[in-house]
Parts: structure tokens; sequence; C-alpha cells
């Protein structure tokens, strides 16, 4: 079959990322909860999506529907959760919930079936409280609702790139009918907030976060530094070895003119 | 810049005014004549009682303005009123025999000379920026031991002492070519020299962690590019073309003019059959119409004059025809245009394919690579995570590396982006890093050995001749077992490479004690040995030889 060919060399890939966003339930909301569920504090929506944002929408990522090449994501939630493997199917790949507490969400993808590819799996730390807290704890030692409210809600996002090497020619069709939209190149919103990155957490603030070519650059460009100052350091140190190995060897000169 | 005029020497020597010289004659002034305008007195002087030419009494030189650098009249009282540097102004200038800090100097000699007081005591002394230390590389043992020991005609110790000349004749390698003489080394020619010591540079540049990007380091690289052969050609060439004879000159060129002539006559030729062809046959015969032949008919200026001419000529005649072409809608020039378009057309499409292809590759999140030959479908890659791909540090440093960059505020675990590139950055981060604990490393086993062998000269000196056979084991062991825990930054197939290195050089460390010829040979001997089982013929190793191959 023509279309079970592998292209060879051909390496491709579609960014996505996944995560989740968070909102503290107000009073109304809470009364609404059924009484299994009176001490949720906070509703949730975990979410796999393309990397890009759709313009002016509040919602992080999404602009592709990655359908084209995505059959299911499973979320596997905590045990305590009535059912907790949700498979979705269809677009948009996410699961909302009430909750009251943070915890490890696995999500499984599986590619439609011309990929030929098997089941990938992550996880994502489910994140409901704000990030300032994480960056200086003393702030807030037990997060109180009204005060986590007025901070707005909490996004926590992954930018990942799912690769496919030598993909079937019919899988390579269908991926290239479908670009994925580019990132915007310049920052229009917040930056999404990162722990590798705490330095981003006054940029993340005030509304929802954008994904942009800038914040790559940017690592890059942190890594690069870091990088220099590690060769710097290289050459200061890789002076001192030499000197030590000098004055080791004229030592071992005067050994031998002792011993002689 | 004017040299000091006598008025200047006299004013540094705090003489008087110049008194009018007694081998002035009177001879020189008879002549009515005035001396003209803009010529000095001491060149006037010269011209004797000859009458100047018109020419030099109407062409007023223009000279620059000569500097106020002081006045002549100036007598000894004078000037020692004018003490202060400040009121030296209005043309009187203070000249001193001041001391000066040379800063090119690392001995701290002192010397003196005059300078105008005016200036800055504290001043650099000029000159002194043109004393530039050449970039000499220099090379840790570890780093010999890893990359340089490949060379085995080669000891560290030769390589040390050619650096060493490098740097002290600020790379100028036909002095160093000339004071090379290492004892009891094979003789070296210059090109020898120039071709270790830019060989080694490059290793090191390759090997060593860059902190730039691709380009510059390879733009460094070719700046240490250097081609033996080449060169050993190159000045064979120079030197037969310099020792040729008169004679075989004026051969040459005779027969180079007479090459020039036999081609020119061959295209004629060839022109004028075509024209025949073409005009019998028309597009039949096949023949492009027009024939591109500047390039052939450019003659050198060696070419002589004659055939400069008739070149010149010819090209004009193909320019006629070109216009005729041109004119005329011949059907013949019209299937010739079509087929230079034909004839251009795949070049064109060619170049504008990959422009195309990358920026299609670049949306559609493409990375294409070669396929090598003898690929089979077991070798499939299938899907992942990038952020699976994340790099990691090698375990044997792994800590380090992650304290390293915890002082950085780098977080290796995991990037915001993880995308190919950034991958690929943090991965030669992560490599530099490594690289530096383990420089570290070493650097603490280096004072480890120096202090063992302070206190073994402490003990020698004080029991006499004894050896001490113990600590020399003692330090074989340690250096050999650093050795293999410090593997070498190139990644985990170097590690047997590096360990076997770094025991050579261990035993070699330990052995110094007591020959450093007959240890080196062990050390070979030992790693012979370990060879001996693929290599048959095992003799003494000390000559080196072929019989290590260690390639990268």
């Amino acid at each position: 079959m023509a279309d079970r060919v592998r292209m060879r060399g051909v390496t491709i890939h579609r960014p996505i990322i996944y995560g989740n966003t968070a909102v503290v339930l107000t009073p109304e909301e809470k009364a609404l909860l059924p009484p299994n569920k009176q001490e949720h504090t906070h509703r949730w929506t975990v979410a796999v999506r393309s990397a890009a944002s759709v313009p002016d929408s509040d919602i992080v990522g999404g602009a592709d529907d990655l359908s084209y090449f995505i059959k299911r994501v499973s979320f596997k939630l905590h045990d305590t959760y009535q059912n907790p493997n949700r498979n979705v199917d269809k677009p948009p790949f996410e699961v909302s919930e009430t909750g009251w507490g943070e915890f490890e969400v696995t999500i499984r993808i599986s590619f439609i079936t011309e990929a030929g590819e098997k089941t990938v799996s992550v996880f994502h730390h489910l994140k409901l409280h704000p990030w300032s807290l994480l960056v200086n704890p003393g702030e807030l030692a037990d997060p109180n609702p009204e005060a986590a409210a007025k901070l707005g809600p909490v996004h926590s996002w992954q930018y990942d790139e799912i690769v496919f090497n030598d993909p079937f020619q019919s899988f390579y069709n269908i991926l290239i009918a479908h670009p994925p939209t580019p990132l915007p190149k310049h920052k229009r919103r917040p930056v999404p907030f990162h722990t590798s990155n705490p330095g981003s957490l006054e940029a993340s603030k005030g509304g929802t976060p954008e994904f942009t070519l800038e914040m790559e650059k940017e690592e890059g460009e942190r890594l690069e530094a870091a990088k220099r100052k590690v060769v710097a350091e290289q050459e200061k140190w890789r002076g001192i070895l030499i000197e030590k190995e000098k004055e080791l060897e004229k030592l071992q000169k005067m050994l031998l003119t002792e011993q002689a | 810049m004017a040299g000091p005029s006598a008025a200047d020497v006299r004013s540094i020597l705090s003489l008087g005014p110049s008194t009018p010289s007694q081998t002035q004659t009177p001879l020189t002034r008879k002549p009515s004549m005035r001396k003209p305008e803009g010529m000095t007195r001491e060149l006037y002087a010269l011209l004797g009682p000859s009458t100047p030419t018109l020419a030099t009494q109407f062409a007023k030189p223009r000279l620059k303005q000569k500097p106020k650098l002081g006045s002549n009249g100036v007598d000894k009282d004078a000037q020692e009123a004018v003490a202060g540097p400040s009121s030296s102004g209005g043309g009187r200038v203070r000249w001193e025999w001041r001391e000066f800090k040379n800063g090119a100097r690392t001995d701290g000699l002192k010397l003196k000379h005059w300078v105008n007081a005016a200036t800055d005591p504290n001043a650099e002394y000029p000159p002194a920026k043109y004393n530039i230390q050449p970039n000499v590389y220099v090379y840790s043992l570890d780093e010999y031991t890893r990359w340089l020991s490949v060379d085995k005609e080669w000891t560290k110790e030769e390589t040390d002492y050619l650096f060493e000349l490098v740097r002290e004749y600020d790379g100028r390698f036909y002095v160093v070519g000339d004071r090379y003489e290492f004892p009891n080394g094979p003789q070296r020619s210059l090109e020898d020299l120039k071709d270790r010591y830019y060989s080694v540079c490059r290793k090191l540049i390759r090997n060593r962690p860059w902190a730039g990007d691709e380009a510059s380091k390879n733009q460094l690289l070719s700046s240490f590019q250097f081609d033996k052969e080449r060169e050993v050609t190159r000045k064979k060439y120079v030197a037969s073309l310099e020792s040729r004879t008169p004679e075989q000159i004026a051969e040459e060129e005779a027969l180079y003019i007479e090459l020039k002539r036999l081609e020119q006559t061959e295209r004629r030729f060839k022109k004028d059959r075509d024209e025949l062809l073409r005009t019998l046959y028309g597009v039949e015969s096949g023949l492009p119409d027009i024939i591109s032949d500047e390039d052939g008919l450019n003659p050198s200026a060696g070419g002589g004059l004659s055939i400069s001419v008739s070149g010149s000529g010819l090209s004009l005649d193909t320019k006629k025809r070109k216009k005729n072409g041109g004119d005329l809608e011949t059907p013949m020039s019209a299937s010739s245009a079509s087929a230079s378009v034909i004839q251009l057309g795949p070049p064109g499409q060619k170049k504008q394919q990959p422009a195309k292809n990358a920026a299609f590759d670049a949306l559609q999140c493409i990375v294409r690579s070669e396929v090598p030959a003898n690929s089979n479908k077991s070798s499939h890659i299938p899907v992942f995570f990038r952020t699976l791909k994340t790099p990691i540090p090698r375990s044997a440093v792994a800590s380090k590396v992650a304290q390293l960059m915890g002082e950085l505020q780098i977080c290796h675990t995991r990037l915001v982006m993880p995308t190919r590139e950034n991958n690929a950055k943090l991965e030669s981060l992560l490599e530099a890093a490594s690289s530096l604990v383990e420089t570290k490393k070493l650097v603490d086993k280096v004072e480890l050995d120096i202090r063992v062998a302070r206190e073994r000269l402490g003990m020698v000196s004080e029991n006499g001749g004894e050896s001490g056979g113990w600590e020399e084991s003692n330090v074989a062991g340690r250096s050999a077992s650093a050795g293999a825990e410090g593997s070498g930054a190139g990644g985990a197939m170097d590690v047997d490479e590096d360990a076997e290195g770094e025991q050579e050089e261990g035993v070699d460390a330990s052995g110094r004690g007591q020959s450093v010829a007959s240890v080196r040979s062990a050390g070979r001997k030992k790693q012979q040995a370990r060879r001996s089982m693929s290599i048959s013929s095992v003799d003494t190793a000390a000559t080196g030889g072929p019989h290590k191959k260690r390639k990268r």
C-alpha cells in the first residue's frame, strides 16, 4: 500500500500546550454544589490544546482544532472523583470539574489510526492556588479564598511539541493539510507563568496569558547567557589548572634532582 | 611628525640663543638676491652662490605650519623663571628629564626621557599600547591526553616547547623555526611546526565549550587553518620559479605567446566553420547562434600587444553579430533564445525550491535530515513529547551540574519552551557545565598531587636519597582512578579512551620522579600490551609510531 510508506528523514511536530485554568468558586456557585462536593473551593479545567491562542479570546491556546491528528485524550483524575478516567474523543479536549486540592493529572493522548503511533502520556500537576504563593511563600501560608479570587484565574500551562519521526505518507498528508497557527512573534498579552522562569511572575499578571515566540527567544537567550558565564568560568579554571600543573611539574623536577 | 629643530634642542638643553655660526661665510650672503619666501635658511645656504631656478623662486612651497614648540630667544635665566607648567604657555615650553613608567614592562626597570613639562606625569607611556600579547593557547595535561596526544610524532614535552617558543616570539614562525632546537628531538621544518601548532589550536577550539554560536566558532577555526602539503608545494613552486634562468624565462614567455596564438587561430577556425555550417544548413546545423567566447578572448597582459589587438577585434566582431541576431527575428535566433531559456530554467528553479521549502517546513514544523543508507524499518523512533527529550547531565557529574544550574538560576529539568533549538542550547550549556565541573575536579586532584609532592620533597630532603616508592604508586593509583571517573565531554563513547589516556598520564606523572623517558615507554608498553591481541608487531614502544590508532 502506497500510503503506508514512511517519509524517511522527515521529522514533523505539532506544538501543543497542556495544563489547567482554575478559578475560585463564588459563594453562589458553592451553594449550587451537590452535598457531597460542599467542601470544593475551585472550578478548574484541564485541557490539551494547540499552542497558539485565538486573538482576543480568554482561552489559553486552542487556535487550531487538534482532532485532525489526535483521536482521544484521556485525563486520569484523582481516585476520589467519580469515574476518574475521563475520555474525550472530540474537541475541545478538556475536562472541567470542581475540587479543593491539587493533584497529578495523567494525560494520555492517542492518535488517529493513520499515524500508526502508540499512545503517549504526560503528567500535569493541577494548579489551583496562585503562583505568587509559590514564589514568595511567606505571603500567604493558608490561601484565603477572597484574596485568591482577587488575583483572578490561575493558569498553569506547559508548552510541548508532539514529534513524529518518519511519518507515513498518508499521515504526513493529513498533517500538512493542517498547518499549525504560528505563535505570535511579539507579546500581546501576559506571559504564561512557568516555574522554570520565576522572573516571569510579574509579566504573567493581568489577564489571559498567551504563548509567543518571544518566550522561546527569551529562554534561548537566558540559556546562552548562562553558557557564556559557564565558559568564562571554565576559562578561569583552566588557567588555574595549567598553573597548578606547571607547579606540580616543577616540584616533580625538584624531586628528581633531589633523588639524583 | 616633524623632528625637533635646532631651536628645540637648544631649549631642551637650556642653552642660550644660537649665535651666528662661524662657518657661515660671508660668501653665501653675498648674492644680492633675497632669500625666497618659504625656504629655510639652511636650505638656502646649501644652494651656495649659484642662482636658484625660477621654479623654486616662484613656487611657494606649501608646508605645514611649524609647530610652536618653543622660542629660541629665551635665555637660561628667563627659562628658569617660568617654573610651573601652567606658565609655560605663549610659545614657551619647558622640557623635563623625567622618569617614566612603561606599562609594557614587567621587570620594573625605570628609564628617563625628555618630556614636555606640561604633560601629565602619570600618563601612560604612549608606545606601551603596541605591546600586544598574542593569544597563544595553553592546554592542561588532561586536555593534552584527551585530544592532543593523537599525533604520535610529537611528545607533550616537545609540544610544550613549541608553544613556549611561539609565545616567546609572538607567533613569528620564521623566528620560531630558526630558534627551534628541541634536545633529542627530530629535525622539524617550519611547516612541521606550523602544522603542529595550528592543528593543536584547532583541536582545542573544536573541543572546548564554545560560548558563541557555530558561525563564529567556524570563523575562528578557519583562521587556524593550515594545509601543510599545500604550503610545502607552494614553497617548492616559488623556489622553482625563482631559480629559473633568464633563458628559461624567455623561452617560457615565447611558449606562452605561441600557445595563445594557437588557441586563437583554432578558435577562429572553429568560428569560421560554424559560420559556414550555419549558412549552409541553418537550424539543422544544431549550432547555437551565439558562441560565448569572450572568456577566451581576453588575453592576459603577458600575451603581447599584437594578440590583444586582434583579440579585441574579434570580440567586436561577435558583438556585431549579437546585434544582428537581436534585430532579425530569424527562426534560428528564436530557437536559440528558447533553448537558452530552457537552459536557464532549471538552475533558477533549483534556487527557488529550497527557499520555498524552508518556509514550508518552518510553517509545518518539519525538520528534514539525511537518511542513512542502511536504515531499516525496525529503527523507527515512535512519537514522543519534546519535553521527554530534555537533555540531562551525565550521572557522574549530575549533582554538581545541578548545583551549578541552581547558581545560574536555570532549571535544567524542565524548559518553558522546550523547542528543538532550546533543547540544543540547554544541552550545550550542560556540556559546558559538566566540563567545568570536571576541570574543577582536576584542579583538586592536581592540588592534592602538589601537596603530596611537597611533602615528599620535605621527606626526601630530610631522609637524604630515600625514594618514596609508596607515594609513587599512590599517586599513580589516584590519578588513574581520577581519570576513570572524569570522563570526557564528548559523551559516553569516549569514556574508555579517556580512561586509557589518563592511565598513561597517571603512570607518567608518578614515574617522573625516576626518568621521564623510561616511564613514557612503560606507559606505552602497557597500552600496547592491551592492544597486542589485534596488533601483531609489538616492539619497543619508545618510538611511538603508528601502532596506536585513535580516531575521533
